[in-house]
């Protein structure tokens, strides 16, 4: 549009200056009156003068008046504030531009005062006396006076005060609408005679208007030269539209226009063409669009050049936008020369381009653009408007800072008017930077700094950093970047530090991802270096218009790459103490879950576990420093919501670009409830910063919660047992014990339970945890609970102890070796000699070489006869036995966790409670082991003995108390064997039931040697004693024939007299003797086919008994009576005699032998049940046999 | 030969933009930027029409003494935005056209890459030569 005529056209210096465009022009102001309204004198308040201005404004814009012919015509005004006196040359050219009317506001209290309002009022009238047609003053008195026109009494106005003036006493002043209407009237009446005048003008006498630039142009030129003429007719033409439209003629100025440019057309006078063009344009918007007018009441403290484009007409515009057609059509019947709504732009370019050509006509081209851009909006061309605007910064107009900065604002407002805003946002910066430009005289970095804050919405860049996208992918990163350090630079350079810092926070905290390196390193110390004048906080700044800056926070610096929260140590954690269980009904789970998305949600940031009021709570993060310089971060605290928490603020140093260092944040929780972690705050580069997890990225939560219980109280535990040198770090585990001990020992320690917390401990309990079962726990670990209650509760900074009792449970008795006794020694030594009783491995082992020999060979005698033939039978049960049997290790350790439960205060109340472990450890020392045992019949048929093959499983010497007067004494990892006399198991015992199985007798004998035999050990040389129990050794069918009463009570007498169990019997060679039995049932059953036999036999005392005695004795009578029955309590007698031939010692074997066995019993162990029993009178009885 | 080629994304964010003369970046960015406006208006015009022959060359959107701002707009409504010198008077519309076709079938190009997330930036080798290729700098 713009051509390259305009530099060669202007290359002059204007020698005029209408160097004040008038940026908030309209079509409309062509057709309008303009009055200045000005306030004078130093009284008037502006309050005022706003208020009187409004109404006049309101009244006064528009109105109506009954012309001579008895036409209504719509007449325009236009009030304005300002207006340079160099605008009134133009007037010529346009008439719009021309004052027509003043109308002054004063205040007065004194004579002088009102005689300074009178001179200011008159001086004004003579500035613009040129175009001036009418004045009005209204001036505020103290008083009110009787004629409106006159002062009040006591004042007068001086002599040359020749003004219409209107005084009033307050601003009520009812009747000021009606007087300006007739000051407006007058105006029109004045305007309506000058243009009857005018046009009534002959043609060929009209003189040559003028442009203020064209006077010099003209000199010298032939006036009446036919071309000339014909420019002077076109420019009165023109002028004569301009009156017409000012008077409420748009019919006849389209008329006056039209002609007038064709006749300029022809004489190539551009300037003029071209305003007539845009006369043309301005009279039909006039009729076409007539509501585009400003909405002048609608200013608030505004000067009346601040019209508004605004919004309201980009509103309207979907009403007003290219009228019906109809509509147009008749008014084009009216008035043939009017403008269809799309010619109107292209017209209004004409002339634009007209006036071009002329550098002097700036003024008038830029306003023309302007106008023709608001015309565009209202028809809602907006590239149209642009293109007019963008012609607008061509134009080179010589003005002010001050005014190039009007214009780039009223640009940008129009930009924005039709959505531009990134060109208004562009050009706000423009008129920002011309604030502090170099050819500023006066630099404003205030204004600078609220025109650049006005730019930031166009470039999508919102000051609140929440607002801003994490992505940055909104807007153009460069362009923000460049706004905010330009807005940091007037921040600083207006003094106000916090802004500054404020912005460079906001550009490190949203910018960041947008920065190189450099840069950020770059802003940040910048940064720095801006708060040291002023410290960021986080709090929104209120700027003087009443702007907000929202706070900014540094959450890249350092950047966050974990936030986790922690639970207290195990030991502190608080566990629900269980109770009773209330019966809820009869549901214990419902698989419903209500709501469930939303609580899933929720559910994820809740923490599962429970912090402790007044305790130390952490949460654990982890900080990178993306700065290539030392950071250093103070007053990091935890930012919470809910309930209060005191922080521990930690202050840290982050060397340069370090990796991510791991913090821990604490803080003390002191109400019970719900605590959300929101994130943390910092003080770093001079800004303290609120980093909530919510604002920043990667963050898998907006913020934790975790529920606080009420205070507990803190335990120390110590034990007066060494500490176990590594113990598995199980739970709750505060410290450890450790002890070894032999098996069959006691010990005991020491616990104590020392307050360290502020809280009274009201309850404790004490358990113990092992993978031991019940009773073997019990048995070991033995304390007493009701010692420790007695000592509560225990107040702060006391302590309580209590003793743990330990005894090592072991397993005395070695199925192993037992095993190895009866099985496989027999087998590898068939002793055929001993084929009848069929010993078991015990007399083998006696020939084992030995220093022990003579301790055993005592034992001898007594053990032939006492072994069973069913070798085969035990030897099959003890091989089940070793198998079930679990090899034993030469220490077993025993581990255990010792509970101490504890709580008091609130926690216990809410069901609260703490627990701290004690780790034992038992080291069980094998001390004494049963290898195999064995039982054998006693002296007296009361007792038996129960002959044990015991082994010292220590390295030290010992000594094995197993009776009340016998002990023996033992090598460190010496075996000896030991005979123990047991009474044997009275019937009683057994009766109780009355059929037991074989399996339930052996249990019941068992127990019955275990509760009888106690093998009390000591180690020589130390203190440690201890207690071997026989508990779980095993018995078998013969055995246990032995173990208990035998149920048959014999009566044996020889030669008539009762025997006495170790009676020494002698009788002579050949002598007759007559061995009476008998022997009675003393079970509650019968027993069925007894054998009672009676044998004879000399015992070699060494291991061999001689039963073959055919040639040395010889009896009469059966020494074997089958006995078919005995019944309960019955009796049964036998007698025999026997006569002896060699002197020696016998002995006499009578045993009673059954061959069934309880037939009625249901054969469980069908092995043991096939067995007979078989009763031998104990001892066997002795005859020595005198030679002669 | 142009002096700028930007690639502006349909939230009008810039996906890619190169200046021949990279001092003057800052000042391109605000040419583009500004343009921006322009091409917004002249999509929502052509969606009053038939939007499927809508022109992809949306023609001069504006012109400064010392350069000429031309645009394009894909279907997908990415921008395409060519800042040429003012004093290049030898370039004719149809060559300007060519120029954007290049570029679109170099953006095309670069998306068409499996690694490529709609909506980041371009970083593509192929669209750097491209584009370079169109400013005459390769």
């Amino acid at each position: 549009m713009r051509s390259a005529v305009s530099v060669i056209l202007s290359s002059s210096v204007p020698d005029n200056k209408m160097s004040q465009p008038d940026y908030e022009q309209t079509a409309h102001d062509h057709a309008a009156l303009l009055l200045l309204l000005k306030p004078i004198g130093t009284q008037t308040k502006q309050k005022t003068v706003t208020k009187i201005g409004e109404r006049i404004i309101k009244s006064g814009s528009r109105f109506t008046v009954l012309d001579s012919t008895g036409i209504t015509r719509e007449i325009l005004a236009r009030f304005v504030r300002e207006h340079p006196v160099e605008n009134n040359d133009w007037s010529e050219f346009q008439t719009h531009r021309r004052l027509l009317g003043l109308i002054t506001i004063g205040k007065y209290d004194s004579q002088t005062e009102l005689d300074e309002l009178c001179r200011l009022h008159e001086t004004l009238k003579v500035k613009y006396s040129a175009t001036l047609y009418d004045s009005r003053a209204i001036l505020f008195g103290p008083v009110e006076s009787e004629n409106l026109n006159e002062p009040p009494k006591p004042f007068t106005t001086p002599s040359n005060f020749k003004t219409r003036a209107l005084f009033y006493a307050d601003e009520t002043c009812p009747d000021l609408e009606a007087q300006i209407a007739e000051c407006l009237n007058s105006l029109f009446w004045i305007l309506e005679s000058k243009r009857l005048e005018r046009s009534r003008e002959k043609v060929d006498r009209v003189p040559l208007l003028l442009a203020p630039f064209e006077k010099k142009d003209f000199i010298g030129l032939d006036l009446d030269s036919g071309t000339m003429r014909k420019r002077c007719v076109g420019r009165m033409t023109k002028h004569l539209g301009d009156l017409c439209l000012q008077a409420g003629l748009p019919a006849d100025a389209l008329y006056h226009y039209n002609s007038a440019a064709n006749t300029l057309q022809a004489v190539k006078d551009w300037l003029w063409l071209g305003a007539a063009f845009e006369g043309l344009c301005a009279a039909s918007v006039l009729v076409l669009y007539p509501n585009m007018c400003r909405s002048l009441p609608l200013q608030r403290n505004s000067s009346l050049q601040e019209g508004s484009p605004g919004k309201q007409r980009r509103e309207s515009q979907a009403l007003n936008t290219l009228p019906p057609s109809p509509n147009i059509e008749a008014i084009k019947a009216e008035m043939p020369q009017i403008l269809p709504p799309e010619e109107i732009a292209k017209k209004y370019r004409e002339a634009i381009v007209h006036y071009s050509k002329h550098k002097n006509a700036g003024v008038i081209e830029t306003e023309a653009s302007f106008k023709a851009t608001r015309i565009s909006i209202e028809q809602n061309c907006t590239l149209q408007a642009a293109s007019f605007l963008n012609n607008v910064v061509f134009i080179n107009l010589n003005i002010s800072e001050h005014e190039k900065i009007e214009r780039f604002t009223t640009l940008s407002e129009l930009f924005t008017a039709f959505g531009f805003t990134r060109k208004a946002s562009f050009c706000l910066r423009l008129a920002a930077t011309r604030h502090v430009s170099q050819n500023n005289p006066n630099p404003d970095w205030q204004q600078c700094y609220n025109l650049m804050l006005q730019a930031a919405p166009g470039l999508k860049l919102s000051l609140d950093p929440v607002e801003m996208p994490s992505d940055g992918l909104r807007g153009w990163p460069t362009l923000q970047i460049q706004l905010i350090q330009e807005l940091v630079v007037a921040a600083k350079r207006m003094g106000n530090p916090a802004l500054a810092t404020r912005h460079m926070t906001f550009l490190l905290q949203t910018m960041y991802d947008h920065m190189s390196p450099t840069e950020r390193k770059e802003s940040a110390l910048q940064l720095q270096a801006v708060s040291q004048q002023c410290e960021g906080a986080p709090v929104p700044l209120v700027l003087d218009s009443g702007m907000v800056i929202p706070p900014a926070n540094l959450t890249n610096i350092p950047k966050t790459k974990s936030f986790t929260l922690k639970n207290l140590q195990p030991h502190l954690q608080p566990q629900k103490i269980e109770r009773i269980k209330e019966d809820h009904g009869p549901f214990l789970f419902t698989p419903i879950n209500f709501g469930s998305l939303e609580r899933k949600n929720t559910l994820k940031s809740k923490m599962d576990y429970l912090w402790v009021e007044g305790d130390i709570c952490e949460v654990s993060m982890q900080l990178i420093n993306p700065l290539p310089f030392e950071l250093h971060v103070s007053n990091m605290r935890l930012l919470t919501n809910g309930i209060v928490f005191e922080s521990i603020p930690e202050t840290i140093t982050l060397a340069a670009e370090s990796g991510p260092m791991a913090v821990t944040l604490a803080g003390t929780p002191k109400e019970v409830g719900d605590l959300e972690i929101l994130g943390f705050s910092t003080h770093t580069l001079g800004v303290k910063s609120n980093c909530r997890l919510r604002h920043m990225e990667r963050m898998p939560h907006p913020q934790y919660s975790v529920e606080v219980v009420p205070a507990l109280p803190k335990i120390d535990v110590s034990t007066s047992l060494p500490q176990t040198a590594s113990f598995s770090s199980g739970e709750n585990i505060v410290t450890s014990a450790s002890i070894s001990l032999y098996g069959g020992e006691s010990a005991e320690f020491t616990v104590t339970l020392t307050n360290v917390g502020v809280i009274p401990i009201e309850m404790i309990e004490v358990s113990v945890q092992s993978a031991l079962d019940t009773l073997t726990e019990g048995k070991i670990f033995k304390w007493s609970e009701e010692n420790l209650k007695t000592q509560l509760p225990l107040l702060p900074g006391t302590s309580a102890s209590f003793t743990i009792y330990l005894y090592a449970v072991a397993d005395f008795i070695s199925p192993v070796s037992r095993n190895d006794m009866s099985s496989g020694a027999y087998l590898s030594q068939p002793s055929s000699l001993m084929s009848q009783s069929g010993p078991s491995s015990l007399p083998s082992r006696l020939s084992s070489p030995s220093h022990h020999t003579k301790r055993q060979s005592e034992l001898t005698s007594s053990f032939r006869s006492g072994l069973s033939s069913h070798s085969g039978h035990s030897s099959l049960a003890s091989t089940r036995l070793s198998k079930l049997a679990v090899p034993l290790h030469a220490s077993n350790i025993i581990e255990g966790q010792l509970k101490i439960k504890y709580s008091g205060g609130g926690g216990l109340t809410a069901g609260y409670c703490r627990i701290s472990s004690v780790y034992v450890t038992i080291e069980m020392l094998p001390s004494v082991q049963i290898t195999s045992w064995d039982v054998l019949p006693a002296e007296t048929p009361t007792q038996f003995y129960l002959v044990l093959d015991v082994t010292n499983m220590t390295n030290h010497e010992m000594e094995l108390h197993y009776t009340q007067s016998k002990c023996i004494y033992m090598e460190g990892r010496e075996p000896c064997r030991i005979p123990v006399p047991v009474n044997r198991c009275p019937l009683n015992k057994l009766s109780s039931q009355k059929e037991i199985s074989d399996a339930e007798l052996e249990k019941v004998c068992s127990e019955h040697i275990a509760s009888l035999v106690d093998l009390k050990w000591q180690l020589l040389g130390t203190e440690t004693t201890g207690k071997a129990t026989l508990a779980g050794i095993t018995l078998t069918q013969d055995m246990l024939d032995l173990v208990r009463m035998s149920p048959l009570q014999w009566e044996i007498t020889i030669n008539d007299s009762a025997v006495k169990a170790q009676e020494e019997l002698t009788c002579g060679l050949g002598e007759c003797i007559s061995v009476g039995i008998g022997v009675c049932n003393a079970l509650e059953r019968p027993l069925r086919d007894l054998i009672l036999s009676i044998n004879f036999y000399q015992d070699h005392h060494n291991g061999v008994n001689n039963y073959r005695l055919d040639t040395r004795l010889s009896t009469a009578g059966a020494n074997k009576v089958m006995l078919p029955m005995l019944e309960e309590h019955g009796r049964a007698h036998h007698e025999c005699r026997v006569v002896f031939f060699t002197a020696g010692q016998y002995k006499v074997d009578i045993q009673c032998s059954s061959s069934e066995s309880t037939p009625s019993t249901p054969t469980l162990c069908s092995e043991l049940m096939h067995a007979g029993h078989t009763w031998r009178y104990i001892p066997p009885i002795e005859i020595t046999v005198d030679g002669c | 030969m142009a002096v700028c080629v930007a690639v502006i994304g349909k939230d009008n964010s810039p996906k890619y933009i190169r200046c021949s003369d990279e001092t003057a970046a800052l000042q391109f960015h605000y040419k583009v930027h500004t343009s921006i406006d322009i091409i917004e208006e002249k999509l929502n015009t052509g969606n009053k029409m038939a939007a499927d022959v809508r022109e992809l060359f949306l023609g001069l959107l504006f012109s400064t003494e010392e350069h000429k701002i031309f645009g394009y707009a894909t279907n997908t409504k990415i921008k395409f935005i060519v800042v040429l010198q003012s004093t290049n008077a030898s370039l004719r519309d149809n060559e300007v056209r060519m120029i954007f076709r290049k570029l679109h079938s170099a953006y095309a190009n670069a998306v068409c890459n499996p690694f490529y997330v709609p909506g980041d930036q371009i970083q593509s080798k192929g669209f750097d030569t491209a584009v370079m290729e169109i400013m005459g700098v390769s």
